[in-house]
Parts: C-alpha cells; sequence; structure tokens
C-alpha cells in the first residue's frame, strides 16, 4: 500500500497514460463512476440553493451560537493540522533514515486502522478528568476525587485539536514514509551529508523544499477532515454551542426549512475556509521558499538532539487507547483513584448488542464489493487524468457533500432504504480504493498483458484470467481499506439511513452522551475490530491462494 | 592518503570481503572491479557512512592520518559521486554548487561569483540561474561532479559514475573526471564493472564472487 501512495504522490506517474484505451470501454468505465458521483452534482444544487438568500446569510450572522462555533471549529482544526504536521515532521527530521524510523513505519498501520470514533472514545477514557491520566496522577498527589478541571469537551475545542493532531500524524507520518522510501531521496540525503551537513540541516534545506508541494494534498486533506469532523467533535468537542461541523448536522437535520437553509450556508462557510486556508498556506509557503537566501555553506554540527524522544509519547497513545478500551470493557465496579477495576466481569460483553456490528459487517461488505469492480474498470479503461476528480471527496469537506446526498436521495424517495445506505459510502470508499490500487496497478508488467493478449485472448480476458489474479494482493488489500473506510463512516449512515440504520460508529457516537463506559467501550472495540480484522484477513487470505506460487508472495 | 586496513563485510552468514588492506595516495585512482552483488558498492558504503543495518563491518578507515570510519558522514569529508547526477531538483544549478561551497567564501555576491567562474571553467557558462531538468545528461554529471568537488573533499569515491551516459559521451566525461581530480589531487577510489572505465596505467583491484582473500587480485 505504501507502494501504492508513493506512486500516487510521483507527479511523473501521472503522465504515464494507459495505452489502447478503446471508446465503448472508456463509456463503460465512466458508468459506474456516474452511478456513484452523479447524482451528487443535482443533489449539490437542492442542497445549497435555500442559501443563495440574503435573509438566510443574516440570520445565520444574526444567530448566538454561530461565533463561538466558528472561533471552535476553526481552533481546532487548524491547531490540529498543524500540531500533526509539526509531529510528523519533527519525527521525520529526528529519525530519518535510522532503525528507528523503520520501527516507527512498522507500527504505523495497526495504529491507523483504529477508527476515529473509536479512537476519540479511548482518548476521552484517558483524558477525562476521571481518566486514566488523572488517576494516574492521583497515585502520587493522593486525589481521593476525580479534580474539577475541563480536561475534554472544552469550549475551544482544543482537546479535540489534539485528538485530531496525534490521529492524523500517524497518517502523514505513513504518507511521508511512502515518499521518502523513494531512492532518489535517500541518496539525497547521502549527498547532501557528505558534502558536510547534518541530518537536521539537510531535511530543512533539502528534503523539506522538495516534499512539501507533495505533502499539499494530504495536509488538505486532514485540515478538510477537522473542519467538518462530526463524530469526533461530539465526543471531545464543545458542548453547548459545539463545533461549526456539529451545529451544521443540527441545522440540516431539524424539520423546520429556515435551520435547513441556514444549515445550507455555513456547510458554504466550511467550503471557504478550506480555500481560504490552503491559500495562504500555499502563499506563505511560496513566499517563505521566495526568500530563502542564496546558499551560504555554513555547515553547523548535529545539536544533541536524538535524545528528544516523541514518537514514544505518540505511540504510547496509541496503545494507552486500544488498552483502556479493553479495561473498561471488562470493568465492573471501578472507583476513582484506582488504576485497575476492583472488580471484572464479561457481563458487558455477554449483553452486548449485537445488530450494529452486523449492520456494519454486511454494509462494509457491500460497499467494498460493489467499489470493486468499479476500481478495476476505472483502473483499465478509465480517463486516467480525472482521477483527481474522484479524489475530491477526500480533500472537500463532507458536510456540504453528505447535504448533497441526502437532498438527491430525498428527490430520489429512497431515504432510509438499505440500497441508499450502501450508496452513500461509496463516494468516499471509492476514492479510498483507487488511491490505494493506482500504485500496484501501474507498475503491473504490461508485457503479461500483451504475451496473454498476443496468445488470442480478449483484453478483458488478459484482465480476468492474467492480471488481476496476479494482482490479487493489492486487490485484496484494497478491498480491506475499502470495508475500513465504510466501517468509520458517521455522516452519511446518519443521513441516507434515515436514523434507520446503527452500526458500531453511530452506536459508539450515540452512547457516548450517556453514562454506560462499559458498553461504549465494547461498541467502540468492536468499531476497532473490524477494520484490524479485515486487514488481517487481507494479509492472510493472498498467502494462503498463492501458497503454491512462489513468485506471487 | 587513505588506508583501508583489514576490512571484513558480511551479510548475516554471508562474507562479501575479507582480509582487505588498501593504500591509495593522493592524485591516484585505483579502480575496484566486479561483477554485481560482489560488494563493491556496500564497500563504498561503508566509507562513506551509510552502510545499510543487513550488513556488518570490521576494520578500520583511515584518510590523513586520521580515523573517518567512526564518524558521522557529515564529518568524514569524503566526495561521492553517484551513477545518477542527484542534482538538487529545487535548486537552480548554480545554487547547487553554492550549496556545496565552504563556508569561507562570504556573502552572497562573493559566492556567486565563484560560482559563476567555477561554471564558466565547465563550459557551462551563463548556467547559473537554470533549472537542472533542462541540462543534457553530460552537462548534469559535469556539475554533479564540481558540486562533489566544490566541497573540497580529502577523497572522492566513484559509484559506477559513467554508466548511464551513452558511449561518446562517456569517454567525454571520463577524461574530464580523471582531469579534475589531476587538479584537486586526492586519493580516489573509482567502482564499476567496466573494463573501459580504468585509466591508463591505473590500479586495479578485482573483486570476485568467491570473495575471499586470495580472489583479490591486482593487475
Amino acid at each position: 500500500m505504501v507502494e501504492a501512495l508513493r506512486l500516487t504522490l510521483d507527479r511523473q506517474s501521472r503522465k504515464r497514460v494507459c495505452a489502447g484505451t478503446g471508446k465503448d470501454e472508456h463509456w463503460l468505465a465512466i458508468l459506474p463512476v456516474t452511478l456513484i458521483f452523479g447524482p451528487l452534482l443535482p443533489g449539490m444544487y437542492w442542497a445549497l440553493a435555500p442559501a443563495l438568500d440574503v435573509a438566510v446569510w443574516q440570520s445565520l450572522w444574526a444567530d448566538s451560537q454561530w461565533p463561538q462555533a466558528l472561533c471552535a471549529t476553526l481552533l481546532s482544526s487548524i491547531l490540529g493540522t498543524v500540531l500533526a504536521c509539526g509531529l510528523a515532521s519533527s519525527l521525520a527530521t529526528l529519525h530519518y533514515p535510522s532503525a528507528r524510523w523503520l520501527a516507527l513505519r512498522r507500527r504505523l498501520p495497526l495504529l491507523l486502522s483504529v477508527p476515529h470514533a473509536a479512537f476519540a472514545v479511548g482518548f476521552f477514557f484517558l483524558v477525562a478528568p476521571s481518566g486514566w491520566l488523572a488517576r494516574l496522577v492521583a497515585q502520587f498527589a493522593h486525589w481521593t476525587s476525580p479534580p474539577d478541571w475541563i480536561t475534554v469537551q472544552d469550549p475551544y475545542g482544543l482537546s479535540l485539536a489534539l485528538a485530531l493532531a496525534i490521529k492524523e500524524s500517524w497518517f502523514l507520518l505513513w504518507v511521508l514514509s511512502a515518499v521518502l522510501g523513494e531512492q532518489n531521496v535517500v541518496r539525497q540525503m547521502v549527498v547532501a551529508r557528505s558534502l558536510g551537513y547534518s541530518r537536521v540541516q539537510t531535511w530543512r534545506l533539502i528534503l523539506w523544499p522538495q516534499l512539501m508541494p507533495r505533502m499539499g494534498w494530504p495536509i488538505a486533506a486532514v485540515f478538510a477532515y477537522g473542519l467538518s469532523v462530526v463524530d469526533m467533535a461530539i465526543i471531545l468537542g464543545p458542548g453547548a454551542p459545539p463545533t461549526l461541523a456539529v451545529l451544521i448536522w443540527h441545522w440540516l437535520s431539524d424539520p423546520d426549512p429556515t435551520f435547513q437553509a441556514r444549515g445550507s450556508a455555513a456547510s458554504i462557510i466550511l467550503l471557504c475556509i478550506l480555500l481560504v486556508c490552503a491559500a495562504a498556506a500555499h502563499w506563505l509557503w511560496r513566499l517563505g521558499q521566495a526568500r530563502l537566501s542564496y546558499p551560504s555553506g555554513a555547515r553547523r554540527p548535529a545539536r544533541a538532539l536524538r535524545w528528544m524522544n516523541l514518537h514514544t509519547p505518540l505511540f504510547l497513545t496509541g496503545y494507552a487507547i486500544v488498552s483502556v478500551l479493553l479495561v473498561w470493557s471488562v470493568a465492573d465496579t471501578w472507583f476513582f483513584p484506582a488504576l485497575w477495576p476492583d472488580t471484572v466481569s464479561l457481563d458487558s460483553w455477554k449483553q452486548t448488542d449485537w445488530s450494529p456490528f452486523w449492520t456494519t459487517l454486511w454494509l462494509g461488505v457491500a460497499a467494498s464489493f460493489l467499489c470493486l469492480p468499479a476500481a478495476l474498470i476505472w483502473l483499465e479503461w478509465g480517463p486516467q487524468r480525472f482521477n483527481v476528480v474522484l479524489y475530491l471527496p477526500l480533500i472537500v469537506p463532507a458536510m456540504p457533500l453528505v447535504a448533497a446526498q441526502y437532498a438527491a436521495l430525498l428527490h430520489l424517495q429512497l431515504d432510509g432504504t438499505p440500497a441508499a445506505l450502501v450508496w452513500s459510502h461509496l463516494p468516499w470508499v471509492l476514492p479510498y480504493m483507487i488511491l490505494t490500487l493506482v500504485g500496484a496497478y501501474r507498475a503491473f508488467d504490461q508485457r503479461l498483458m500483451t504475451s496473454s493478449r498476443a496468445l488470442g485472448c480478449s483484453r478483458w480476458r488478459a484482465c480476468l484470467s492474467v492480471k488481476w489474479p496476479i494482482l490479487f494482493r493489492p486487490i485484496i488489500a484494497t478491498m480491506a481499506v475499502g470495508f475500513a473506510v465504510s466501517v468509520a463512516q458517521y455522516l452519511p449512515t446518519l443521513f441516507a439511513g434515515g436514523g434507520r440504520f446503527v452500526t458500531v460508529t453511530t452506536e459508539a457516537v450515540a452512547l457516548s452522551a450517556g453514562g454506560n463506559r462499559r458498553v461504549l467501550a465494547v461498541q467502540a472495540l468492536l468499531q476497532i475490530a473490524l477494520p484490524v480484522a479485515s486487514f488481517a484477513l487481507a494479509a492472510f487470505l493472498p498467502y494462503w491462494v498463492s501458497r503454491n506460487r512462489k513468485g506471487l508472495r | 592518503m587513505l588506508k583501508i586496513k583489514n576490512l571484513e563485510l558480511s551479510q548475516g552468514d554471508k562474507t562479501l570481503l575479507t582480509g582487505l588492506n588498501l593504500d591509495v595516495k593522493s592524485g591516484q585512482i585505483v579502480t575496484i572491479a566486479g561483477v554485481s552483488g560482489s560488494g563493491k558498492s556496500t564497500l563504498l558504503n561503508w566509507m562513506i557512512g551509510d552502510l545499510d543495518p543487513a550488513f556488518q563491518a570490521t576494520g578500520e578507515f583511515w584518510l590523513n592520518d586520521i580515523r573517518r570510519d567512526t564518524m558521522t558522514i557529515e564529518a568524514r569529508r569524503i566526495g561521492i559521486l553517484f551513477q545518477d547526477d542527484l542534482l538538487f531538483p529545487h535548486l537552480s544549478v548554480g545554487k547547487n554548487l553554492a550549496f556545496a561551497l565552504p563556508d569561507r567564501f562570504k556573502g552572497a555576491q562573493e559566492r556567486r561569483r565563484c560560482v559563476e567562474q567555477t561554471l564558466t571553467e565547465i563550459g557551462l557558462d551563463g548556467f547559473h540561474d537554470r533549472d537542472p531538468a533542462t541540462l543534457s545528461g553530460g552537462q548534469r554529471a559535469r556539475v554533479s561532479l564540481m558540486r562533489t568537488l566544490l566541497a573540497e573533499p580529502e577523497a572522492l569515491l566513484l559509484d559506477e559514475p559513467f554508466s548511464k551516459l551513452d558511449a561518446a559521451l562517456r569517454i567525454q566525461f571520463r577524461s574530464f573526471v580523471f582531469e579534475q581530480i589531476e587538479r584537486q589531487c586526492i586519493p580516489t577510489l573509482l567502482v564499476t564493472h567496466d573494463p573501459a572505465d580504468v585509466p591508463n596505467h591505473g590500479r586495479v583491484i578485482e573483486i570476485s564472487e568467491l570473495a575471499s582473500r586470495s580472489c583479490l587480485t591486482e593487475h
């Protein structure tokens, strides 16, 4: 997957064009994509048209919750993104290249597979005034009751920002590790250091100026996510008023059309914030680059930064989050200053409501199985230069898109049906699947296709009997990614499902408002278990299928 | 004077090189020849300080009476030239060279003058502000060598630097490299699998696949 991403990020690979694309197959490739994305266009109009009224904007302006919601959203998303970039870049600067970097890279996939909602629940259990951290401090400070501090759901969204920063720093590290695997980047490091520059200086003068432009899209995706995140914001963000995304969600789901119009207007604002901030960041970067002085040749010896140990707290947070969920799920009585439950029992597991689990499972399986042919046909016959358009849902705030989806479903009178629910996940599942598969697909040795067609196979047959079977491992990995993306969806499930379908994600978020931490921990763990199981299956299956074929492993 | 004392290179149980002792005088070019996989590039990686963790090395590496194999890459003062030019794509041709120029040349103007003079010397007058990507392969190779030499290394390592150039360019660039090394008067190790790369009357050390002491033959 890292390889796939590397190729995607490689600007040069865009220049490669698939040879021999027939016109008919072109349409075949575009059809499924149109079915998935097409309804969004009129939907966008239906959803956003109510905002074309000055009165709506005036009412938004006059809304009492709006200024502070905007403030919390800006603070949490900007701070979260900046911190995530800072964490990821300092880790890379400090540790790349070294054995520690490789070790860090190996641990990433497991952390990445923890969904955002489950992460937020675990983070809540860690840092809440009665959480594990406070209990740890209590051992030394001799507290007998939880401190009277606001550590989560603070009015400015700072705890949300911190959680976003940690979660997204793993994603950015993963993207970086893909780029840093390139031979030329590794060698440039050696060349610059052999010219007398320290590792830190090389990063600053040589690597970052080259890597940053390529990190632009992933960073934009992180920022867009922070702007429009609802599940994490409900669990960790401020309550009254909530963040802008949560407020928009309340407005859009209000039966009163004036509130719906206000929600549309506010989601346009989210989009504008993204554009303005992206433009500002781009401009600042260009300005900084233009003002770089002529190379002065000053070689600064490496300062003793190696002691700086950022990765331990970062990874420890991840492990602690899963552990605290596990402990809560088996806790029976657990009073405040105690680090461990006084008594444990499996009651919460025995009384678990498994219906969200099964709904999530069939939904994820359906979404990834529907997207797989669409992705394969698109990569084989589709016009590859439009890949960027398909990636749009990943870098645009989810809010206007979900509203558009819902509007389209209302007009088709399909809202609340299983088909609508599955479709609502596809605009996010498909881009992630194409992004994961595109690298391996382009790296495929085209001569194998040429040979099989020379043997008399049609292109279809050659794909079915040669290309796709050989690509079994990346295809299965792609399915696992698609499944994981579907599991993590929150907003589309709520809107398109019309409240009739409950997944582990929506259930975990709904339970977070209640007081039963045991039941909440169980649902959060189920949400983690599903993607982890799918990735494990994706690792094992190709090994088993190709057990007699060494060349495929 | 470059000295390698009793080097043993291995990868797990597999020994690539053993008992390698080598002296290279200033201005001398010693060629290390051998088939691919014989460990000749690994030898250069060890000397520059970038040995892959999969390999183990014992032995000492001395340059001008200072032991270097225990130093970091940036402290070793050794130049390296790979088969790819590896010019930094975000810097202009001139800034690539200025990056290597020691900081005793002070001030942007003075440094730019130095770089422009170097460019003139290698026949690239007026190339200061060009994007490296717009240069021909031969031009990039020349800039890359000059970047290595401008940092005033005390030894030079060449890792198949001619293998990616076409035949005519190859002969040209080869004599350019040897000429520049002669001017700098530093010990040089050249790794290659092409006998034509060996300079006239140069020493050649052959590393065979069997990679034991008896197989290190000199002509």
